[in-house]
């Protein structure tokens, strides 16, 4: 029983609620201010593409600076690892040519000097 | 919608769509009555309302590329409307607004109770923004809860929720008596509960 009510207040809520909210006009001159604002945006957008183009070129140019940057960095660091390769392999060259005349050297000092038990080997 | 008024919106949306001033401005005249309305009720003020339907169309203008149809467009400027105007009564934390000028309570219809609908109109107004934007889709646009889901991006038992809720409230405040009689009384709306008002 109650529950019958219940959904008639509802129904009559309801139906209370589409009256209260039918769909009404705007002013006569919506259209008009719809069509002014867009003709005020226009100009706005004609310089949109504009600014868009200037900060993509600013984009552009600050990417290939960086990568400029970087090649450079790049390059510079290739010349200095290969002029230390350089700098190592000549210093490796030294040292064996000074290696070898020690070698030599030594050599041609225990050449000269008589072996120790030649004198004693006649008593 | 006929099957000519279909074809005649879909040239329309295409012609606009390329650029054809006319051709959206006679979009903007089909669809400025229920987008005005919904913002009207939505926020209640008329110049606000039709402030916020104007930039629905100003978006919609420059939106025209990504519409592929007429139920699109509608669909599209519903759920525009209703999230502006929820935004905008969020940003502004007014829920019970300045009363609509008696002007625009004038009724076409000859069995309306003026001052029944502005009692219940001041009722939806203490509504929370997201409840009432429910409310007003179900009864001014006459949608189902799956397509106030759709526009609201709610799920199907939220709508529900807030319908079952929202009409309670309102018959609690309206105080209807069951002979469905008693809406023509001049005296104030009883306000809504207050634990209730934020909450839904």
């Amino acid at each position: 029983m109650s529950q019958d009510v219940n959904r008639d207040d509802n129904h009559d809520v309801e139906q209370r609620l589409r009256a209260a909210l039918r769909p009404v006009d705007p002013g006569a001159g919506f259209v008009g201010g719809v069509m002014a604002r867009i003709a005020a945006e226009r100009p706005h957008s004609a310089r949109l593409p504009r600014t868009r183009a200037a900060a993509s070129w600013v984009t552009f140019a600050l990417a290939a600076s960086i990568v400029l940057a970087l090649f450079v960095a790049h390059q510079q660091q290739a010349r200095r690892t290969q002029q230390g390769l350089e700098a190592r392999r000549q210093l490796i060259q030294a040292l064996r040519v000074a290696g070898d005349k020690l070698d030599l050297a030594s050599r041609i000092v225990n050449a000269q000097q008589p072996p120790p038990n030649s004198s004693n080997s006649g008593a | 919608m006929s099957a000519d008024e279909a074809c005649t919106s879909r040239a329309l949306l295409a012609r606009a769509t390329a650029g054809d001033a006319a051709a959206f401005g006679t979009l903007v005249r089909m669809h400025q009555r229920p987008v005005y309305s919904l913002a009207l009720r939505m926020l209640s003020d008329r110049h606000q309302a039709e402030d916020l339907a104007q930039e629905v169309f100003l978006q919609l203008y420059r939106s025209l590329a990504h519409l592929e149809s007429e139920d699109h467009l509608s669909f599209w400027l519903r759920r525009v409307t209703m999230h502006r105007a929820i935004d905008r009564l969020r940003r502004e934390r007014r829920y019970a607004a300045v009363p609509l000028a008696d002007a625009e309570m004038a009724s076409d219809s000859a069995d309306a109770d003026p001052i029944l609908e502005r009692r219940l109109r001041g009722l939806l107004e203490e509504l929370a923004p997201a409840a009432r934007a429910v409310i007003v889709l179900r009864y001014q646009e006459d949608l189902d809860p799956v397509e106030i889901g759709r526009t609201l991006k709610m799920s199907v038992n939220t709508v529900k929720s807030h319908l079952k809720r929202s009409l309670a409230l309102l018959r609690a405040a309206l105080a209807v008596p069951g002979s469905g009689a008693g809406g023509g009384s001049p005296t104030p709306p009883r306000p809504l509960p207050s634990g209730h008002r934020s909450l839904i």
